[in-house]
């Protein structure tokens, strides 16, 4: 058919196999099913005119015989009935493509003709200037529509964002409740009871018998308002702690000198320090924590103030308030008290005497914990468990009790025989007696000069017991002299101590007496500095007694005296010191030395004056030297002859 | 001198009258894991602690009336560990909403010449089982786990086999007489068990 040009391809492609009935309301489509082969044949079978071809078969040539003239019209017309339906199904996409391709090749050959400019020109189509006025206001219309409906999608989308956003946060906040519930939970005991969640910050669990519930509830905050800023320190999770646990509280320890007047005694003040917040951890953690603490505070003091009532000693403990008050020394107070602010109110009524910073003991809080907690855990230990497992709770110890017949005196051994107060309060005995012995020696120390004491506490002490070893030396002979050394054993209310020489002496608790034991030692040093130098310098020893009996007596300690005697013999010298009246240095000289000698009838030999004659004082304030040993040591060179 | 007056009434002068509430369930032996590790986190934190004991159950008929019952308890994991005699009373017909079960209770400590005396006493062994497992404590409370054995040979402990594939769970209180608070207490954990165990009071008459 094509005869002109190249044979031109086209390709077809069907849209849709299956029409399409019916779309519904939701989009879906309903399609024409495909015909059935029955139905195909069936609509095949109606195409077939079977009067035509019945008449043509069977009557064809009756037909003939008939109208032998209307037989080839008969014949066209079947044949044109006939050939109508079973043209091709392509036959007007067929020509509407040839159509089609008979303009495209005018439209070509119109358009290589114009090429050459030869034969034919373009022209523009003059426009009417009348017809385009109005279609500017057409065009304002138009862009108006459309950029309303531009604007309406665009609306209609950023709607939707917004609602998606929203819903996004919803859940972000939902999930960070219950991340932060997850991070509560593996920290802190909780359950669920109905639609609360409640929670235990006490010790229970841990050993306490104490009856506080300590039951914490746990809270959504997740109703905020969107639009504000959200604050900070936002937390989508609260806790609220009971009533009665909320603020926070300490025990404060601290001894002072004994209040003139009982009724003095007011609300022990609270409160400075604020709990320092680690980074990171959150709002209900820090609630949590001091809530705990109040808590365990309050069982602390409950404990302290139940055996304050109980127990019965010599002089009685005072509950008042928030204070309990005992007196560890004649003259002297402790005072436990329990401060509990609520954190509201930032003064309170002001104590009649301002307690000093240092006044608190914080060792003594420290160890009151560990002591609470060591409680907790007896109650927990495996011995309480009972073997047989039908036995009661109790000490495994206990359990022996009947059988074998313990009496009075074992059971009470076994159980436990001293209460937290009682703990406590030697604890402070101790530290009280420390710190007084310290004070004692280092004013000892910076009081006097000539012997000098050094003190070495040991490091590794125990609550109820420290040493100190104290060593009284001169300076610069501390080789030569070293014979008192003393170890001090301080204990809750004696101070034990050890001589060098073995003795054991026990002093109490009053700082006089390990005063003047102090100020006896070192008279006695001096004169065991002389002994020692004595054996030095090569003087003879000739009597050394630690406590003479001659003289006035001494209202500290003892006096002590020693005499020695020079090499040759020649000279001698005599020392008495005593701890008040100092010391007196005597010396002997031969008789051929002394001035006036007294006439006797009974020594006439003249071999008698190299013997050793009267004594003479030595002004031992005038003499040089910085310390005692040194200037004896001057003065037995000063004696000795050289060869 | 005339033999002492002999009373029908126990002495109860000087001692305080315990009672002990007690609750029981049990659990198959496949869900017993699950059961500890939930006891392990209620209870008071300590180690588990196991046990195993040999249990001799003494009975005195006397001419009328219902036998006396004694329960003698001893440890085969502790042996120098004295020995548990207990009599239990007739649960306390009480009113009904009382959650535990409540029996009076009498528990002694005795020597290791237990079974001899109590021959001589006049009782007799009725039966005797051991019992193997763990106990927990909360508070006052305490929860046992064990599992009963039979044993084979009379006096022979260490032939021993299984009664039951399920584990005896009970929780108790000791508690003197007339604190009903208690009994709230062991309500409240029991349904923190709940799905686990059902805890609940079985009276030992309509057993039998």
């Amino acid at each position: 058919m094509m005869s002109g040009g190249p044979a031109v391809r086209v390709s077809i492609e069907s849209t849709c196999e299956r029409q399409v009935q019916e779309v519904s309301l939701d989009g879906m489509e309903t399609y024409v099913p495909p015909l059935s082969m029955s139905q195909n044949l069936a609509k095949l079978a109606q195409r077939i005119d079977f009067d035509q071809s019945s008449d043509s078969d069977e009557e064809g040539p009756e037909r003939e015989n008939r109208e032998p003239w209307s037989k080839p019209e008969l014949e066209e017309d079947e044949g044109t009935v006939k050939f109508q339906p079973s043209l091709w199904p392509w036959d007007s996409v067929r020509n509407n493509l040839r159509s089609s391709l008979t303009e495209m090749c005018v439209l070509h050959d119109v358009l290589s003709v114009l090429k050459e400019k030869k034969y034919m020109a373009l022209d523009p189509v003059s426009q009417d200037p009348a017809m385009t006025k109005t279609p500017q206001v057409f065009q304002l219309i138009s862009k108006k529509k459309s950029l309303a409906t531009a604007a309406q999608l665009l609306l209609k989308g950023a709607e939707k964002l917004t609602k998606s956003l929203a819903e996004n946060q919803e859940q972000r906040r939902q999930r960070d409740f219950n991340s932060e519930l997850l991070r509560l939970r593996s920290q802190w005991k909780l359950r669920k009871v109905g639609d609360k969640i409640l929670g235990d910050l006490s010790y229970r669990s841990a050993g306490s018998l104490f009856p506080h519930h300590g039951t914490f509830e746990v809270i959504k905050n997740t109703d905020i308002d969107l639009d504000k800023k959200i604050p900070d320190d936002y937390c989508p999770l609260d806790v609220q702690i009971p009533s009665d646990l909320e603020g926070s509280a300490y025990i404060k320890v601290s001894i002072q000198k004994q209040s003139p007047d009982i009724g003095d005694l007011g609300t022990v003040n609270l409160f400075r320090r604020q709990p320092k917040a680690k980074p990171g951890s959150q709002m209900w953690h820090l609630k949590l924590e001091a809530a705990q603490n109040v808590l365990l505070c309050k069982e602390i003091f409950a404990q302290l103030s139940r055996e304050a009532v109980q127990i019965k000693s010599q002089i009685p403990h005072i509950v008042v308030k928030n204070q309990i008050i005992s007196q560890p020394f004649p003259g002297l107070q402790l005072s436990i008290s329990l401060c509990h602010s609520t954190g509201e109110k930032k003064n309170q009524r002001a104590s009649p005497d301002k307690s000093k910073p240092d006044d608190h003991l914080y060792v003594l809080e420290h160890n009151l914990h560990q002591l609470i907690r060591e409680f907790h855990k007896q109650t927990l230990s495996s011995v309480v468990m009972p073997h047989p497992a039908s036995a009661p709770f109790g000490h495994k110890r206990l359990r022996l009790a009947g059988p074998m017949a313990y009496d009075k005196a074992e059971i009470s051994s076994l159980q436990q025989s001293e209460g937290l107060l009682e703990k406590i309060i030697k604890q402070a005995k101790h530290i009280f007696l420390r710190s007084r012995t310290a004070r004692t020696i280092d004013s000892l120390a910076s009081r006097v000069e000539d012997p000098q004491i050094q003190a070495h506490w040991s490091n590794i002490n125990d609550v109820y017991e420290s040493s100190v070893k104290v060593l009284i030396t001169s300076q610069g002979y501390e080789q030569i002299c070293k014979s008192i050394q003393l170890q001090l054993n301080i204990g809750v209310e004696q101070i034990r101590v050890v001589h060098r020489d073995g003795r054991v002496i026990t002093l109490s608790h009053q700082e006089q007496e390990l005063q003047d034991f102090l100020l006896s030692q070192m008279s006695q040093h001096q004169v065991h500095a002389v002994q020692q130098l004595a054996k030095v310098m090569g003087w003879h020893v000739l009597s050394f007694s630690n406590h003479v009996g001659l003289g006035p007596i001494e209202s500290i300690g003892n006096a002590s005296a020693i005499t020695v005697a020079s090499s040759n013999g020649e000279y001698a010298i005599s020392v008495r010191n005593g701890p008040e009246s100092g010391c007196k240095v005597l010396v002997q000289f031969p008789r051929s030395q002394a001035k006036e000698l007294p006439r006797s009838d009974v020594v006439q030999d003249g071999k008698w004056i190299h013997l050793r004659g009267p004594y003479k004082e030595v002004h031992w304030g005038r003499m040089e030297g910085r310390n005692f040993v040194y200037k004896m040591e001057l003065l037995m060179a000063a004696l000795t002859p050289c060869p | 001198m005339e033999a002492p007056p002999v009373t029908v009434m126990p002495v109860t002068g000087g001692t305080i009258n315990m009672m002990e509430y007690l609750l029981q369930g049990s659990v198959l032996d496949q869900s017993l894991e699950s059961l500890l590790h939930r006891l392990r986190g209620l209870c008071d934190n300590m180690e588990p602690e196991s046990f195993a004991d040999h249990e001799l159950v003494y009975l005195l008929k006397g001419q009328q009336g219902n036998p006396f019952m004694l329960r003698a308890r001893r440890s085969l994991i502790h042996p120098k560990a004295p020995w548990h005699l207990r009599y239990l009373g007739q649960p306390e017909v009480g009113d009904k909403s009382r959650h535990a079960l409540v029996r009076n209770c009498v528990d002694v400590a005795a020597s290791h010449s237990l079974p001899e005396f109590l021959n001589e006493m006049g009782f007799r062994m009725d039966h005797e089982f051991v019992v193997k497992g763990q106990v927990f404590r909360k508070g006052v409370m305490k929860v046992v786990v064990s599992k009963l054995l039979r044993v084979l040979a009379s006096g022979n402990t260490e032939n021993t086999e299984p009664m039951s594939l399920s584990y005896l769970v009970e929780l108790s209180v000791l508690a003197p007489a007339g604190q009903d608070t208690v009994s709230e207490d062991m309500r409240s954990f029991a349904e923190q068990l709940k799905p686990l165990v059902h805890l609940e009071k079985i009276d030992p008459k309509r057993l039998m």
